[in-house]
């Protein structure tokens, strides 16, 4: 065999492999059938339902078949999928938390990716849809931004303490209505060997702090600002993180975290309702789209609820409420028609109230009627509260370090640890700030 | 023995056909087979220019930058400011992640290379069962970063895991990958544990090179167990050492998928690695600035990796 041989033929399998691999890539077969791609995060309740849904959808439009993604959690690697998503052009439909408000001058610099994507023209308007009229005005609101609506916000959560009927019964408890108390109760429960709270921060970091440091704002802080809109105080400058509410804030904190089940950073957040269900404490601090996944653990647990009471004055402690999951089409999408058909058979009465009831939110449809374990639990609190855009600000997604949405919450644990001080924290916080709300 | 002349042999025949023939310079293939040579690298190296060369220096580009990536936000040019960004408001966390990054890399780079040493002068010696074991070592290394993860995330849950049970038999606890204290370490034991397979191979290689006729002489010289290893395996391996110890410390100081699966860069495990991955795709979305924290990274790595080359090198020339 000459020398050739062998050389031509490796030449021949370079060029093949080269160009061969790159006309593979380029060749698209042809589409039999439409899909529509639906990404959302995990919230287990709500991938359940949606998958049911999505079934539905596929038995009604057969040909048309929804591929869902999903990534847990919000914080971490959703976050990813989203930016993933909006860079490339492969997703229709996205879940995603409401826009408003927005900062006081929207920029690439204050804004939170959510809303620096909405301000840019990637999120179709959806004025004209079919269903939009059958949704709440204020709810769709926080969805809109130069009269623009996009989104479809599924509903509004409720978080607050979630606790153990048959334990507060048996120790005697009653719930509490001021922060005083609820620390008695707590030291009582202690005091009986039972672990008082539970909130678990693995795979979620210290944004799961949030249970305890939001109600706090809101009660202690939020009715001493002009308007008592914290939110636009601290984004206006007319208050500052220095504020002595917010050293007593996080001093309140870091007492009702020495409550909190041993080593919580390292408990997955995942676990928390299926925990809390198993009776590993009496309380826990969560939202009520978490309910839906305790009732499963355990369908015949009793679980009562009230707002974390972080004031001495009863009548401002109430829970927070906030927009759950809001469904947006992506302007970059491949099929814009298959996602409006989509939101619009989410959206059909019938459907929506499987959702509702499932998940366990309170609904954003006007009229209906919903009967959810998370009803029951919330009682009169079912939808009522302080909504959460009027107590923290929208953090953004780069600038000064300690004033992004992903580091702030990490210095409110560092309080806990012990490695800072509430003032010294308070002034990291402030230091950089008039840079992000200039 | 390079450039000498071929020795003639002694009884006048024709010299048998040399590789060097038709002079050192020109190498094996000539004329139309160079040629021939240098068009069949050609898709290796377009690959190469295409995805090392360019993404690299598009990176570089970019950290000048202010691009999203993100349709519709334009991208312009802003100078130096993402790096006048790392060293003022956003100096906190990269002065954090360089303290980490550097933990992290000289821990796993010399825990892993001793102990993967240990292992593999065990698995050495021909004994009963050492097939398994080698099997047994190997193992991580075919597992999948996820599944890693995954795996370490369930031994270690603080709420009844394992692990958790084991120590609250002495009474202790901790929050594991959620301690500011343990997380760090345990990263790096997961890191060491999942790599040690492949360091191990690469020194049993080395071992298995080493003439048997040296370690014989040592023995019948009286020599001991750890004295033979230190001046007849060590030494004699020490292409091994340069490969092992290189390896380690370059992928540790750019690792990042191990610890966005275990801690997402919580509790002081935030490498620039990770800080590059969460600024450019996770947070900010802020490639700029992602792709500025990559260019801090690719000179540290430059710093440590360069030096370290030069003085094993040094070490393999004077040795060997």
């Amino acid at each position: 065999m000459s020398h050739r041989t062998p050389m031509a033929g490796a030449m021949a399998a370079s060029l093949v492999l080269t160009f061969g691999g790159v006309g593979a890539l380029a060749f698209r077969p042809a589409a039999s059938s439409q899909t529509v791609k639906v990404i959302t995060w995990v919230n287990p309740p709500a991938v359940t339902i949606l998958k049911k849904i999505n079934a539905e959808f596929h038995h009604k439009y057969p040909n048309i078949r929804v591929i869902f993604q999903t990534a847990a959690n919000r914080a971490g690697p959703y976050a990813t999928l989203e930016s993933t998503s909006i860079r490339g052009n492969t997703v229709d439909i996205m879940g995603t938390g409401p826009i408003q408000p927005l900062p006081p001058h929207p920029s690439v610099n204050n804004e939170s990716n959510e809303q620096l994507w909405a301000t840019h023209g990637l999120y179709l308007r959806l004025n004209n849809q079919p269903w939009v009229k059958q949704f709440m005005p204020n709810i769709n609101r926080t969805e809109t931004y130069q009269g623009k609506l996009l989104g479809l916000v599924t509903g509004t959560y409720t978080q607050g303490v979630f606790y153990n009927k048959v334990m507060f019964a048996k120790y005697h408890l009653s719930v509490p209505h001021t922060y005083r108390a609820f620390i008695a109760l707590c030291q009582n429960l202690k005091r009986h060997g039972v672990t008082p709270l539970f909130d678990g921060l693995q795979n979620v970091g210290p944004g799961y702090l949030g249970f305890i440091y939001e109600p706090l704002m809101q009660e202690v802080w939020r009715p001493h600002v002009p308007g008592a809109n914290l939110n636009r105080a601290l984004s206006t400058g007319q208050t500052t993180w220095t504020s002595p509410y917010f050293i007593k804030i996080m001093q309140r904190e870091k007492t009702i975290m020495r409550y909190l089940e041993p080593n919580f950073q390292g408990v997955p957040w995942q676990s928390m309702p299926g925990d809390f269900a198993d009776g590993k404490a009496a309380m826990l601090l969560d939202g009520s789209w978490d309910l839906a996944a305790v009732h499963t653990a355990n369908p015949k647990m009793k679980v009562g609820f009230f707002p974390l009471p972080g004031s001495n004055q009863a009548k401002y402690n109430v829970p927070m409420v906030g927009g759950d999951l809001t469904w947006v089409v992506l302007a970059h999408g491949p099929n814009h028609a298959a996602a409006f058909k989509w939101l619009n058979f989410f959206s059909s009465p019938k459907i929506y109230q499987q959702y509702v009831d499932y998940v366990g939110i309170t609904p954003s449809r006007i009229g209906g009627t919903y009967h959810s374990f998370a009803k029951n639990v919330l009682g009169k609190w079912f939808g009522k509260g302080v909504n959460s855009a009027v107590v923290f600000p929208d953090l953004p997604a780069s600038g000064p370090y300690w004033d992004q949405s992903s580091n702030w919450p990490k210095l409110q644990l560092d309080v806990y640890l012990g490695k800072y001080t509430p003032k010294q924290v308070a002034h990291m916080y402030q230091q950089n700030w008039p840079q992000v709300i200039r | 023995m390079v450039g000498r002349a071929p020795e003639e042999p002694a009884s006048g025949a024709p010299a048998p056909p040399s590789p060097r023939r038709g002079g050192a310079r020109t190498g094996v293939f000539q004329g139309r087979q160079r040629a021939a040579m240098y068009f069949s690298m050609l898709p290796g190296a377009a690959i190469y220019l295409v995805l090392g060369i360019v993404p690299s220096a598009a990176t570089a580009i970019i950290s000048l930058t202010n691009y999203t990536g993100v349709p519709g936000i334009p991208a312009n040019f802003v100078g130096i400011q993402n790096y006048v960004q790392a060293f003022t408001i956003e100096w906190p966390g990269v002065a954090h992640s360089i303290i980490d990054t550097l933990m992290f890399a000289s821990a796993v780079t010399v825990v892993q290379n001793v102990l993967a040493l240990l292992v593999a002068e065990m698995l050495r010696r021909r004994v009963p069962g050492v097939a398994f074991f080698r099997a047994l070592i190997f193992l991580p290394a075919v597992l999948g970063v996820t599944v890693i993860g995954l795996l370490w995330a369930l031994i270690f849950n603080p709420s009844g895991g394992p692990a958790a049970n084991f120590l609250r038999l002495f009474h202790v606890s901790t929050a594991f990958f959620g301690s500011n204290t343990w997380a760090l370490p345990l990263v790096i034991f997961v890191q060491i544990w999942s790599s040690l397979g492949f360091t191990v191979l690469v020194y049993l290689s080395g071992m298995n090179a080493v003439p048997v006729e040296l370690f014989e002489v040592a023995q019948l010289d009286g020599g001991s167990a750890w004295n033979i290893f230190r001046f007849v395996t060590f030494p004699m391996i020490a292409p091994s050492v340069t490969v092992d110890v290189l390896l380690a410390a370059v992928g540790s100081l750019n690792v990042y998928d191990l610890i966005y699966v275990l801690t997402d860069g919580l509790y002081h495990t935030n490498t620039l690695g990770m800080f590059m991955f969460n600024s450019a795709f996770q947070g900010s979305g802020n490639l700029g600035f992602g792709a500025t924290l990559s260019m801090m990274l690719f000179t540290i790595t430059l710093a440590v990796a360069l030096p370290l080359q030069r003085y094993l090198r040094k070490r393999e020339a004077r040795i060997l």
